[in-house]
């Protein structure tokens, strides 16, 4: 047993419906937490409208906040007039309103006597102090008062701060931590109670930074994004489009809270909201949401501000090519030399940018967090970075850039002449190269490296998300080709993990993986299919088949296709547990291992699906024979008699293959049949590995035997593929689909009807098979399949021809 | 002319209300339940004919599978408490079934062989939406003649639109003069004498208390009609059928919950019960057409029906086209040169509903009260029919 439990959080409250506190309620219901949320009551009518209006309002957000449509009915809706009672037995209360400490006091006051003695109030404040919000609180609730600070949007951002106040009983922090990395699978950082906290303190600044330096140089905006996007390992939306998503009055607000609170910063004079900021916001022009902001759309064209102008022009600036240049440098040490050293205003701006956020990160590190694991890690979850500010430091030169931003200061080029701090420089640090070590990351207070948290939650973390230098342990090697790799922690569950592209299904992999099921058979007690990274899998490798079709290799390719069935199957028919650990995207064959895995696992955001269609093809790699077998099964529940009636279940899972229909989450995953109800989600994308495991070992306990091979399955026959042909006539003739499109569904239609045989006759897998692998090869051989799998492999996008 | 004994009278008349189909006011009540409410206050409404003198009802349903299989004529029947000996037949021609119940229950009291005969249409289309449980031949698709077997019904109004030439601004000006007439005659009150109100009483579940609870409403108004309509809102919906059509949620007519019914006597019956009749059944009439355009099936069947009943077309003072499709109905107006000041005066199937099997049955009831009202001689009721057919009833006022 731990020495912290995890608190008991049978149901969760959320005070305040705004964007953030019902997206927070949106998401505890995704990961299966009871919630009432909470406003005001209703001036008129329905007193819980207001809330109800929020809820209305996520159905038409994008990213959609809640993992599946019929979550929405679970969020119960309450108003502070009527609905206090219900607060009883919420275990957990996280206020999400307004950052005014007034209205907050009140809130507190009011909630207070109704919650249950051992609940936890949390507040989503980002710019209050949780030391003056913890005065407002009755004094009995203290203990059990502290920040939690989620990251918007709260489904996809990966960070939550948990900010300590005065009295937060520190087994309390620990549990909840656990909570919200578990149960809402969530990175967790430590931040100290100091304004804006570590995330938005840096994130925040980088911003600021960013326009000043932009302002300072004269680049156009379109510029500076094309620069700071993915160019330097940082979101596609990048700087002033993210400005014009966030919203340029919240954007004023945020630097407006920078300049308030933070009076003694040494770079406090910088905190004044841009001219430019203030002249849209005062226009109106407040981004997205009011069509306008740094851009705006005219027609199908994306125009830009031009702030001397003050109008907007086409948005046509581009990288310079000695940026591009210099840009393509892999190793950040030289990129960040040769950008300090090119005259250019585009390099002197990235420059400045990275070095002021490194000034500004070192200068702040003791007070804003722990170590400098923490900052790096709050950036990249928080913010969207590849890399924290200390990590591109680090991986550029430690000494070197540390004498360069010196240099800088002293030059009086940064945005603020205060000296980086001792340790920078400090004999520690020096030596070490860096503040990130393999054995921890660099803590100013201890002045040590400190490693990571020993809190039990993180055993569940197999492979944490790493930060530089942090080798994880690579276990032990069964076998390894240059397709796959199967190897163990040290125990009897063994894991397999592809090193293709994208970690895509060649001819190598399926034999990777049958001799993994051997292996697994010989000296395991179940096999596991894991990829350090995502995605799971985009699927087979066209490029291996698109070659062998041109030179109509036709029986070597059928051989492929058999292989890929037969793996599927064996990945079914071993001896051993198979669990597929699914994250990210698992389209196309990889859907089809998901699909005859004996167990998936697989995190909240899993984007699965069978997409061959898009290329002109079908689900050959069993697929289809499994989506029929299941509708089989489905429909036989509710059989009359002889009748089965499958069609409005095959029905389905035919326009989900005909569309190349992709799950927008794990749930959805199971909405659609791709998961079974005994699949496992799991909120941690970090804790994938250790559930898997666990899955596998205990399927294993049970004394698992493979489930005999699927006989006597009704299929629809020629009456399905008749009823499925009629859906495909009328969007071939309505001219929705193209000629070929509904070919390719008549051939789907076919294998997942069981072929041109009397509705209700029955066959066995083996069948199935046949039929799909015919068909495939039928559509395989088609120019106008081969001519969608070249555009695909060459373009990215799919044809319609 | 047709060889008959006696002629067939029309003596009642009514029908429920038509409710929005999936999530209007009819869509927990049951087909059967509706059919036995019309049977009911049909045969209410000509209380000297005793009950045991009903030889059959014959009643037309679309889709007579589930809540409306089960033969639901006889399970109306019984339902609505007429004597064991009224026996029931369910019968199908899609949207004409209701106006073959007519014809049939007619011709059963003009060869001779019954006196008293309801003739009905039920549907509810919430619980059992077009196609119903459907499962196709494999044969329709081994020949491209039989392909149209397999259109949806809109594909085969932008068929129709094609080839006959109807623009989307025409579609769309029928369909709001569709609402306006339809709104000016619930203004004006005159629905009131066809239609008999529905109390409907659903059993909700109050999750709160645990109770079941009852929750009574009258229904007595269709619930189609939209006096929002305009041509800038039916404008701006998108074609549902063909990506480039022109047929639209809005120029189609409305998926509804419905029931009608009628009382049919001979000559005999009429002096033995004292009654006065409403209308004289004339005459029917159906016809093939290629089943991709079959909304122009009227196109067919009223030559016949005006031959066979020796009426000229210009002697028809009202017609009821049930308007499927605003594209179809336009078709049939300009290929037959039909009045449209007397094409569907109360506004049609793209304002009132159209709940497939019960329309020919409800729109019998518009006609005969609104000749009867209105005055005028002859009316026609006529339709489409899915897979490529049309039908025409001729009636004339007394």
């Amino acid at each position: 047993m731990s020495s912290v439990s995890p608190p008991i959080i049978r149901k969760a409250a959320v005070l305040g419906a705004g964007v953030m506190g019902a997206q927070i309620a949106a998401h505890l219901v995704n990961c299966g937490v009871p919630v009432v949320l909470f406003d005001l009551p209703a001036k008129e009518g329905d007193p819980d409208g207001i809330v109800r209006k929020a809820l209305a309002g996520l159905a038409k957000l994008e990213p959609a906040p809640f993992a599946s449509k019929d979550l929405a009915a679970h969020v119960e809706v309450a108003n502070y007039a009527s609905g206090l009672a219900k607060l009883a037995d919420c275990d957990l209360v996280i206020e999400a309103i307004s950052e005014r400490l007034d209205w907050k006091r009140d809130l507190y006051a009011k909630v207070a006597p109704h919650l249950a003695p051992h609940a936890i109030l949390a507040t989503n404040t980002s710019g209050l102090s949780i030391a003056s919000l913890s005065e407002a609180v009755p004094a009995a609730l203290r203990p059990r008062f502290c920040g939690v600070h989620f990251f918007n949007p709260p489904r996809y951002m990966h960070l939550v701060e948990i900010v300590a106040g005065p009295q937060s009983e520190p087994a309390l922090l620990d549990g909840l931590e656990a909570f919200l990395a578990t149960a809402l699978g969530k990175g967790v950082i430590r931040a100290k109670d100091t304004p804006n906290f570590i995330a938005n303190r840096v994130g925040v600044f980088s911003i600021v930074a960013t326009m000043l330096h932009t302002e300072r140089l004269g680049l156009p905006y379109e510029v500076v994004d094309a620069l700071t996007g993915p160019a330097i390992g940082r979101p596609k939306s990048a700087s002033f489009r993210t400005a014009d998503i966030v919203g340029l009055d919240t954007m004023a607000h945020v630097i407006g809270t920078m300049r308030d609170t933070l009076p003694g910063d040494p770079w406090h004079a910088r905190f004044a909201v841009p001219k430019v900021v203030a002249a849209l916001v005062s226009k109106g022009a407040l981004g997205q949401k009011a069509g306008a902001g740094f851009y705006r759309r005219q027609g199908r064209a994306i125009e830009v501000l031009d702030p001397a102008a003050g109008a907007y022009r086409p948005s046509t600036g581009e990288v310079a090519p000695e940026l591009a240049e210099i840009l393509k440098e892999r190793a950040i040490g030289p990129k960040l030399a040769k950008l300090r050293a090119s005259p250019h205003p585009q390099a002197q701006f990235l420059w400045s940018i990275f070095r002021d956020v490194f000034h500004y990160a070192a200068f702040h590190l003791a007070s804003i967090a722990d170590n400098a694991r923490d900052v790096d890690l709050a950036i990249r979850w928080g913010f969207g970075w590849q890399q924290g500010p200390f990590e591109t430091w680090q991986a550029a030169g430690w000494n070197e850039v540390a004498g360069w931003i010196a240099e800088d200061i002293a030059a009086g080029k940064a945005l603020a002449g205060v000296p980086l701090p001792e340790w920078v420089g400090g004999e520690r640090v020096r030596s070490a190269g860096g503040v990130h070590t393999p054995k921890g990351s660099y803590a100013p207070a201890p002045d040590a490296f400190r490693g990571r948290s020993t809190l039990p939650v993180y055993e569940r973390q197999l492979r944490p998300d790493p930060v530089l230098t942090e080798r994880p342990d690579a276990g032990t090697t069964v076998f390894e080709n240059d397709a796959l790799r199967m190897w163990h922690l040290g125990d009897d569950v063994a894991i397999v993990s592809f090193k293709t592209k994208k970690h895509t299904v060649s001819e190598e992999v399926l034999d990777g993986l049958q001799r993994a099921c051997d292996e697994a058979e010989r000296s395991f007690a179940g096999l596991v299919i894991w990829q350090p990274a995502e995605p799971f899998s985009l699927g087979a490798d066209l490029s291996g088949i698109a070659p062998a079709a041109a030179a109509k290799q036709w029986a070597g390719i059928e051989a492929v296709v058999k292989k890929f069935q037969d793996t599927s199957m064996r990945l079914r028919s071993c001896l051993v547990p198979t669990v597929a650990a699914v994250r990210g995207m698992a389209l196309g064959g990889s859907c089809e291992f998901v699909l005859h895995a004996d167990r998936t696992v697989a995190a909240m955001e899993s984007y699965i699906g069978l997409v061959e269609a898009g290329v002109g093809l079908l689900p050959g790699g069993a697929g289809c024979k499994e989506l029929a077998l299941r509708a089989h099964l489905e429909s036989r529940r509710g059989a009359a008699g002889s009748q089965i009636d499958m069609l409005p279940v095959l029905r389905a899972y035919f326009q989900q293959v005909a569309t190349a229909a992709v799950s927008k989450s794990a749930p959805e995953a199971k909405a659609l049949g791709y998961l079974r109800p005994c699949d496992v989600v799991v909120p941690n994308t970090h804790e994938v590995l250790h559930v898997a495991k666990a899955q596998a070992r205990a399927m294993a306990e049970a004394g698992y035997r493979p489930p005999l091979p699927a006989r006597d399955i009704a299929v629809a026959g020629r009456t399905g593929i008749a009823t499925l042909q009629m859906l495909l006539v009328n969007m071939r003739d309505g001219g929705f689909v193209s000629a070929y499109d509904c070919e390719i569904g008549l051939a789907i239609a076919r294998v997942m009807c069981g072929g041109d045989v009397d509705a209700g006759s029955l066959v066995d897998e083996r069948w199935l098979l046949d039929v799909e692998r015919a068909e495939f090869m039928q559509l395989l051989r088609n120019e106008k399949t081969q001519a969608r799998i070249a555009h695909t492999l060459a373009t990215g996008k799919p044809l319609r021809n | 002319m047709t060889r008959q004994l006696q002629d067939a009278w029309i003596v009642a008349a009514t029908r429920t209300p038509v409710g929005k189909a999936p999530r209007g006011a009819l869509r927990t009540v049951r087909p059967d339940s509706m059919l036995a409410h019309v049977l009911r206050r049909v045969t209410a409404a000509v209380p000297s004919v005793p009950k045991e003198a009903i030889e059959d009802a014959i009643v037309g349903c679309a889709m007579p599978e589930y809540e409306q299989g089960m033969n639901v004529a006889r399970i109306g029947v019984l339902l609505a408490g007429l004597p064991v000996g009224t026996a029931g037949m369910t019968i199908n021609r899609f949207c004409s079934s209701g106006l073959n119940a007519v014809s049939i229950a007619a011709d059963r009291i003009r060869t001779g062989e019954a006196d008293v005969m309801l003739a009905a249409g039920t549907e509810s289309m919430s619980m059992i939406p077009m196609l119903g449980r459907l499962a196709m031949n494999a044969e329709v698709f081994a020949r491209d003649e039989n392909l149209g077997i397999a259109y949806g019904m809109g594909l085969t109004a932008e068929r129709v639109a094609l080839q006959w030439k109807v623009s989307r601004e025409d579609q769309d000006a029928f369909a709001a003069e569709s609402h306006r007439r339809a709104l000016a005659a619930q203004e004006g009150g005159e629905f009131a004498a066809e239609t008999s109100p529905f109390d409907v009483v659903e059993h909700v579940p109050d999750l709160a208390t645990g109770k079941v609870a009852e929750r009574k409403k009258r229904v007595d108004r269709d619930e189609g009609p939209r006096a929002d309509t305009t041509l800038e809102g039916l404008a701006k919906l998108r074609p549902v059928f063909a990506a480039k059509g022109s047929v639209t949620a809005g120029n189609s007519s409305q998926t509804s919950d419905g029931a009608g019914a009628v009382m049919l006597v001979s000559d005999r019956a009429l002096k033995a019960y004292g009654l006065t009749p409403l209308a004289r059944f004339a005459g029917f009439a159906v016809a093939g057409v290629a089943p991709e355009i079959m909304g122009v099936g009227p196109i067919a069947a009223i030559p016949k029906v005006l031959r066979s009943t020796g009426v000229k077309q210009d002697d028809l003072a009202w017609i009821e086209l049930n308007e499927a499709f605003a594209a179809q109905s336009l078709a049939v107006i300009r290929e037959l040169g039909l009045d449209p000041a007397k094409v569907n005066p109360l506004g049609g199937a793209i304002a009132l509903g159209h709940p497939l099997g019960a329309t020919g049955a409800i729109r019998t009831a518009t006609l005969v009260h609104g000749l009867h009202r209105r005055g005028g001689k002859y009316g026609m009721i006529t339709m489409c029919v899915g897979t490529g057919m049309g039908a025409a009833g001729v009636f004339e006022a007394v």
